[in-house]
C-alpha cells in the first residue's frame, strides 16, 4: 500500500474512533439526564431525610449524576444503578451532615436554608395533629438503620437494594422494616 | 419458617406482602393467608400503617422541592464540561490504544504517522479556533455586555416578599417601542436592524430592575454564542437561587449588573452556554 494511501486509511480509522466516542459519550450525557428526571425527587427526599437543607441537597444530587457520569464512562458496571445512586446518595449525605455538625456556622454561611423536617412549630403541630405528630416522634426515636430502612423502602428500593446501601443483610432489613412498622403502629393507636 | 398451623409473623406477612418470600414460601403464606382471617386481618394493620408512614415521608418534603429545571440545568452544563474536561483526550487516547489489537499490528512508521496527522489536525485546530476568536471580537459594537456608562443597571425598592413569595403575571414585560427607539438612539444605533436585537434589561424585572434607560441596552440575539437567550436563562437560575435563599437579591442584581457573562459560568459552571439556553 503506498505511504499516502496508508496515511489516509490510519486517519479515517482514527477521525471515525473518535466520532464513534464522541457520540457515546453525548448518548452517555442524555442517559445520565434521563435518569436524574426520573430520580432527582426521590433521590432528594432521601438526602433531606437526613436533615439536610434544599441546597445541600440538591449539591448532593449533582455529585451523585457526575459520579455515575464517570462510572459508566470508565465502562463500570451497569447493574442494578438504581441502587448505586441511592449508595453513593446515601454516603454524601451521612457526609455532608456529619460536616455541618462539625462546622454548624459554615453551613449557615454558605446560606443554607433551614433544614427540611425541623420539629414542627406550635402553628404546624396544630396543623398536622396530633396523630401525626407522634409519628414524627416515634420516627426520629428510631435508630438510624430502622429510619434509614423505611425511608428506602417508601421510596421504592428492593430489600437486597437496601441491604446494599446499608450495608447490611437481607434479613436484617426486614427485620429492621416490621420492628419499626410496629413501633409506629403502637404510635398511632396511642 | 413457615408452618400452617402457626399465624404468620409482622416479619412474613411483609415480605409477603413486598414480593420478598422466595416462591416456595410465597406459595405457602399466601395459602395461610387464604384461610386465616387473623393473619389478614393483621396484614390490613401493617397496610394502613404504611399507608401512613408513606403519607408522612411526602408530605415532610414534597411541599418544599424546588422545580428540577433549574438542577437539570445546571447538571447538563457540569456534565458537559465533564465531557470536554482536560482528561477527556487522556481518556480517549485509552480507548484509542486500547484497540491495540489493532494498532499492535501496525508498522511504526504508520504509528508515526498517525501522530503526525493528529498533531497537524490539533494545530488546523487551534488555528480555526484563534481565527474565529479574533473575527467574533471584530464584529464592530456587538459586544454582548452593555456599555456601563449609559447603562448601569437601575433597581426598584423591592424585598425577597415581592419577587419570591408574590406571584408576577409578566417576568419580562415588553419595553414600549419609544423607549426602545430611544435606547437605540443612546447607543448610536438608530437605523440598525431592531429584529436583531433585544431591547433587554440589564438587571431583570423579576429581580426589581426597572424600565429606565440606565435599565436597558440593545442586546444582540445571535451575533454572538452570549445572546439574549442566553442571559434570559441565567435570570431565571438567578431568580430560582435567590427564593431558595442560596444567594440574596443584592447579589444577584450586582452579578447581572457587573458582568453577566462572567456570572452565567459561575452559576452554570460552563465556560460557554449550555445547549438548550443559547
Amino acid at each position: 500500500m503506498p505511504f499516502q494511501a496508508r496515511e489516509s486509511a490510519v486517519e479515517l480509522w482514527i477521525s471515525e474512533a473518535n466520532g464513534r466516542s464522541e457520540e457515546a459519550l453525548l448518548s452517555l450525557e442524555q442517559e445520565i439526564v434521563g435518569l436524574f428526571d426520573e430520580m432527582r425527587n426521590r433521590l432528594l427526599r432521601y438526602a433531606l431525610s437526613f436533615g439536610l437543607s434544599i441546597p445541600d441537597g440538591e449539591d448532593i444530587l449533582q455529585e451523585v449524576f457526575l459520579a455515575l457520569f464517570h462510572h459508566l464512562r470508565q465502562g463500570r458496571s451497569r447493574a442494578n444503578l438504581r441502587g448505586w445512586v441511592f449508595r453513593v446518595t446515601h454516603n454524601l449525605a451521612l457526609k455532608r451532615r456529619s460536616a455541618n455538625q462539625r462546622s454548624p456556622e459554615l453551613a449557615e454561611a454558605d446560606g443554607a436554608a433551614e433544614p427540611c423536617d425541623p420539629a414542627p412549630g406550635a402553628e404546624e403541630q396544630l396543623l398536622i395533629g396530633e396523630r401525626r405528630l407522634r409519628l414524627l416522634a416515634v420516627l426520629r426515636a428510631l435508630p438510624e438503620t430502622d429510619e434509614r430502612c423505611l425511608r428506602l423502602r417508601a421510596e421504592g428500593l428492593r430489600y437486597r437494594e437496601i441491604a446494599q446501601v446499608l450495608g447490611i443483610s437481607l434479613g436484617a432489613v426486614s427485620i429492621s422494616l416490621a420492628r419499626s412498622l410496629a413501633r409506629l403502629e403502637r404510635a398511632e393507636m396511642r | 419458617m413457615l408452618n400452617d398451623d402457626v399465624h404468620l409473623r409482622d416479619e412474613e406477612l411483609l415480605r409477603f406482602a413486598d414480593g420478598e418470600l422466595a416462591s416456595r414460601r410465597r406459595a405457602r403464606a399466601r395459602e395461610h393467608l387464604a384461610a386465616c382471617w387473623d393473619c389478614r386481618a393483621r396484614m390490613a394493620e401493617l397496610e394502613k400503617t404504611i399507608v401512613s408512614f408513606v403519607h408522612l415521608h411526602h408530605d415532610s418534603f414534597d411541599g418544599r422541592i424546588p422545580p428540577a429545571s433549574g438542577p437539570r440545568s445546571v447538571l447538563k452544563a457540569r456534565l458537559d464540561a465533564a465531557r470536554n474536561s482536560a482528561d477527556e483526550p487522556q481518556s480517549r487516547a485509552g480507548d484509542f490504544w486500547g484497540r491495540g489489537s489493532k494498532l499492535a499490528g501496525l508498522h511504526h512508521v504508520q504509528l508515526y504517522a498517525a501522530l503526525l496527522l493528529l498533531a497537524l489536525g490539533l494545530g488546523l485546530f487551534v488555528h480555526q479556533e484563534r481565527v474565529l476568536e479574533r473575527r467574533q471580537a471584530g464584529l464592530a459594537g456587538i459586544r454582548p455586555i452593555p456599555d456601563r456608562s449609559l447603562t448601569p443597571g437601575e433597581t426598584r425598592p423591592v424585598g425577597w416578599t415581592d419577587i419570591c413569595a408574590s406571584e408576577q403575571s409578566d417576568l419580562d414585560p415588553a419595553v414600549p417601542s419609544s423607549i426602545q427607539r430611544s435606547v437605540f438612539r443612546e447607543y448610536g444605533m438608530d437605523g440598525a436592524p431592531t429584529k436583531d436585537y433585544e431591547v433587554d434589561y440589564l438587571i431583570a424585572p423579576q429581580l426589581g430592575g426597572t424600565a429606565d434607560l440606565r435599565n436597558l441596552w440593545p442586546e444582540p440575539y445571535s451575533s454572538t454564542i452570549w445572546n439574549a437567550h442566553v442571559k434570559d436563562a441565567l435570570e431565571d437560575r438567578l431568580h430560582q437561587l435567590v427564593c431558595q435563599q442560596q444567594i440574596d437579591l443584592a447579589t444577584a442584581q450586582r452579578e447581572l449588573s457587573t458582568d453577566w457573562i462572567s456570572a452565567y459560568k459561575k452559576y452554570f459552571h460552563s465556560e460557554k452556554p449550555v445547549q438548550g439556553s443559547s
